[in-house]
């Protein structure tokens, strides 16, 4: 049974019986939940995480939605794979336009609303600390970003749950995606969703690059960074370059699907003009996604080695390279569009360019390995599969480059393998790496190893299970994006080897729950800030790391200053008068501007003038009483009476 | 130490933070402009120079581009904690911003009138966006000045002074756009 048929007022709706099913469970599984939470008295510490603007409390949030949306695109990836799995199968609803929307959704969602505000939500938690900065620059402005991300991931979330999912794939390509050939509000869950959450990311990149340049502690230059708030200021840049481009986009988008305009299709438009806008934004997306992971697998490889990482210098000239490049490759999407021998040439060299410093950096972290004294903890399990995952995908990579022989790969199976071969080579593992790195920092619990490895082994096998005989489908010619093959297309055994390892995949995930669970099952002691014999700031403060750990701002002299301490015997000096801290206190101005939002979108996606209307008065309304209840007032007055002798 | 040191802080945290927001902006603002010049002029519909007028143009530019200087008034008041000097300087260039929407309105006004509509061609879409956007701005500074005449009386005056400097920031931005506007939009169908 595919659909069923419902009578309202008597208006026939037909519902597609998947979108029951997630009903039925939501109306069954949430209760319980509520119930649990009502019952343990959470609700407390549930409101003091959705006020705080401790830079540690909205990285746990960013942290925990990303997490979330990437268990239901997860699931997602899991029924496109069940519908692969064998020749001319049926499985469930999931042909057609179904598929289309499903693919979508587990693409754009993954993208958008997992890889970024997971690696946003380490930042948070990480880069402060390691510089010695008592939280971001804006704290106001990092739980608006929180806030904006997760509203835009609510509105695509809830998209499928309205059976309106989007269903043109996460590029969007015009004219596919405008009102011509996609009606419904389907597609206008995507734009509002990006445009929602695209603006917390910006603010998300403004709040990190003036916390590095302003807030680091005395003596610590730039050049004594350690490698992950490098990352994370080059990938700042990139997203103050890359997303203001996407929200113009998609703002032309919104006025060819609203307003009658016809920017990308019809006689006077141009639909290759939307790939350039998009792939402006989206290539260098790709390194916003990998250049923190490289960060951090840069620490995690460094503290577990026990040594300092080799070739700083370099490390951090190929992460500025990565960047550079990653601005000038974007029309190696667009090979097959035709844009002549010219621009293919250029985007084809910059593009096998790229190669150059990530090999630097490849080999950087091989020898910051050699003669280290190696622990094999989880983090560094996962920073070990990490480096020839990679290299696997760097090297499909050069071979897409060659803009000859793209022609055959283009919109296959090899593409898909190839991509995801470097997102979750670099993205995932790094994020899992860092949660596992990281995690007593968040909680001052450690999360168990033995299921860590679990975790590790069971999801590297599954990935190159499930992606390695994607290469070898796409050049027998799998086209991607298709619900459907048969017999004699002889690709059965690699999508079927592929829907295995997804469901590996799926399992290994299990044990981290399972993990997290255990770690807090009992009131076990707390690790003490240090649990990893750590090199860098942040395991100097207490875990979890309180509000202003830094009330004795450390004066720093070298890299690894905290090693540098542990070897000579010696404490690190304190500064006797810091700079000012940013003033971060509880509020709910962000959650109410974020409702209204939420409102206005919707108001936007269903053409509902009156919504829209109600909507933008409350973000306005909400916006100006923010700015009489700046949380900064009493203690400007205080500094002015002060200032009164 | 001086005890300003606080909101010295913070007030060069917020600055860069600002600016960097503004360079946000104009990264939109050039996507924009990119996309005007890519449309302009379209096969079909009327050509730019058949409907833009000179008169509109000059005395809207000559309005909004004074206010950048009538808001000097005001930065001199913050300096010398001048009250009657900060009021002045924002009613000031509040009237200027209005006369300019006033003329912004005249034209969109009187486009549509004409019949000269977002669907009539690519031109107009990209003109009503770019140039939208921009107004949009504008209308936004008109309110922000409003709060910050309300802020003077509520808030220390360090903390006013804060976002007031970072008001004059925005507005000089936005009529940093409105000069690549004219000399982008309206000048090439006009001279």
């Amino acid at each position: 049974m595919n659909v069923m048929e419902i009578n309202i007022f008597g208006e026939l709706l037909i519902i597609p019986t998947d979108v029951i099913a997630a009903w039925v469970l939501m109306i069954i599984g949430v209760p319980p939940v509520l119930y649990w939470i009502t019952k343990k008295r959470h609700w407390p510490l549930i409101w003091d995480y959705a006020t705080s603007t401790n830079h540690r409390k909205v990285g746990t949030l960013y942290i925990f939605f990303s997490v979330l949306f990437f268990f239901r695109a997860g699931i997602d990836a899991l029924l496109i794979r069940l519908q692969l799995a064998t020749p001319e199968n049926q499985f469930w609803v999931f042909q057609g336009e179904k598929y289309n929307e499903i693919f979508t959704t587990h693409g754009t969602m993954m993208i958008f609303f997992v890889a970024t505000p997971l690696l946003i939500g380490l930042m948070n938690v990480a880069v402060p600390l390691q510089i010695g900065a008592n939280d971001l620059a804006f704290p106001f402005l990092n739980l608006i970003g929180l806030y904006l991300f997760v509203t835009g991931g609510t509105i695509f979330f809830l998209a499928f749950f309205f059976n309106a999912a989007p269903n043109v794939g996460w590029t969007a390509y015009t004219p596919l995606s405008t009102e011509d050939f996609t009606s419904g509000p389907n597609n206008n869950y995507y734009i509002m969703g990006l445009q929602v959450s695209g603006l917390g990311t910006i603010f998300a990149a403004i709040n990190m690059i003036v916390t590095i340049l302003r807030l680091r502690a005395p003596g610590l230059k730039l050049t004594r960074m350690p490698l992950f708030p490098w990352a994370t200021l080059f990938t700042s840049f990139l997203i103050l370059v890359a997303f203001p481009v996407l929200a113009i986009a998609l703002l032309l988008l919104q006025f060819d699907r609203f307003y009658g305009a016809t920017f990308f299709l019809g006689p006077q438009g141009h639909p290759v003009y939307w790939q350039h806008l998009f792939w402006i934004f989206g290539h260098p997306e790709v390194y916003i996604l990998a250049l923190p992971a490289f960060g951090i697998f840069s620490d995690i490889i460094s503290n577990f080695s026990r040594k300092n990482v080799f070739g700083y210098t370099s490390m951090v000239l190929s992460l500025a390279l990565i960047g550079l490049l990653g601005l000038m490759v974007w029309a190696h999407h667009m090979f097959t569009v035709g844009l002549g021998p010219f621009a293919n040439t250029f985007f084809a060299i910059t593009t096998m360019m790229i190669a150059v410093p990530t090999g630097i950096k490849i080999f950087n972290w091989l020898f910051t390995m050699r003669r280290g004294v190696i622990r094999m903890q989880t983090p560094m399990m996962f920073a070990l599969g990490f480096i020839p995952t990679f290299v696997m995908g760097g090297v499909t990579g050069v071979m897409l480059a060659s803009a000859a022989a793209d022609m055959q790969y283009h919109d296959t199976y090899f593409v898909v393998a190839h991509f995801h071969y470097v997102i979750i080579g670099s993205t995932i593992f790094g994020a899992f790496a860092g949660i596992y790195y990281w995690y007593p920092k968040i909680t001052g619990k450690m999360l168990n190893d033995k299921l860590g490895k679990w975790h590790f082994w069971l999801f590297l096998i599954g990935f190159h299970l499930t992606f390695f005989p994607q290469h070898l489908a796409g050049l027998n010619g799998m086209p991607r994006r298709v619900y459907d093959y048969t017999w004699e297309d002889g690709v059965f055994v690699y999508n079927f080897i592929s829907t295995i390892g997804a469901f590996l995949m799926g399992g290994s995930m299990l044990f981290l729950i399972w993990n997290i669970y255990r770690a807090h099952r009992k009131k076990e002691e707390n690790v003490g800030g240090d649990p990893w014999d750590g090199r860098t700031l942040e395991w100097t403060v207490p875990s979890p790391s309180p509000e202003h750990p830094f009330e004795k701002m450390p004066i720093i002299d070298r890299r690894d200053m905290l090693w540098w301490a542990k070897t000579q015997d010696k404490p690190i000096p304190v500064e006797e008068h810091p700079r000012a801290i940013p003033i971060s206190t509880p509020t709910v101005q962000p959650m109410l501007i974020a409702a209204a939002l939420f409102i206005l979108s919707f108001g936007f996606i269903y053409h509902w003038i009156w919504v829209q209307v109600v909507g933008g008065i409350l973000v306005l309304v909400f916006f100006v009483n923010r700015a009489f209840k700046d949380e900064r007032i009493p203690a400007y007055e205080k500094e002015e009476s002060e200032d009164e002798y | 130490m001086s005890t300003k040191a606080m909101s010295q802080d913070l007030f060069a945290d917020k600055r860069m933070g600002f600016f960097i927001y503004l360079g946000v902006e104009a990264i939109m603002f050039s996507t924009l402009f990119a996309t005007y010049i890519i449309y302009t002029p379209a096969p079909v519909g009327p050509h730019p120079s058949e409907i833009f007028e000179m008169k509109t143009t000059v005395l809207a530019s000559i309005f909004l581009l004074s206010s950048s200087g009538t808001i000097f008034i005001a930065e001199k008041g913050l300096d010398k904690r001048s009250t009657k000097m900060i009021i002045a300087g924002i009613i000031f260039t509040f009237l200027l911003g209005a006369t300019f929407m006033y003329f912004e309105m005249h034209e969109f006004h009187k486009f549509i009138k004409e019949g000269h509509l977002i669907s009539t061609s690519n031109f107009l879409s990209s003109y009503y966006v770019l140039v939208g956007l921009h107004a949009s701005h504008v209308v936004f500074g008109l309110g922000w000045m409003i709060i910050l005449l309300i802020q003077l009386k509520k808030q220390p005056f360090q903390l006013f002074k804060e976002k007031h400097k970072v008001f004059i920031y925005y507005w000089h931005f936005v009529d940093i756009i409105w000069v690549f506007i004219i000399s982008i939009v309206y000048a090439p169908y006009l001279l």
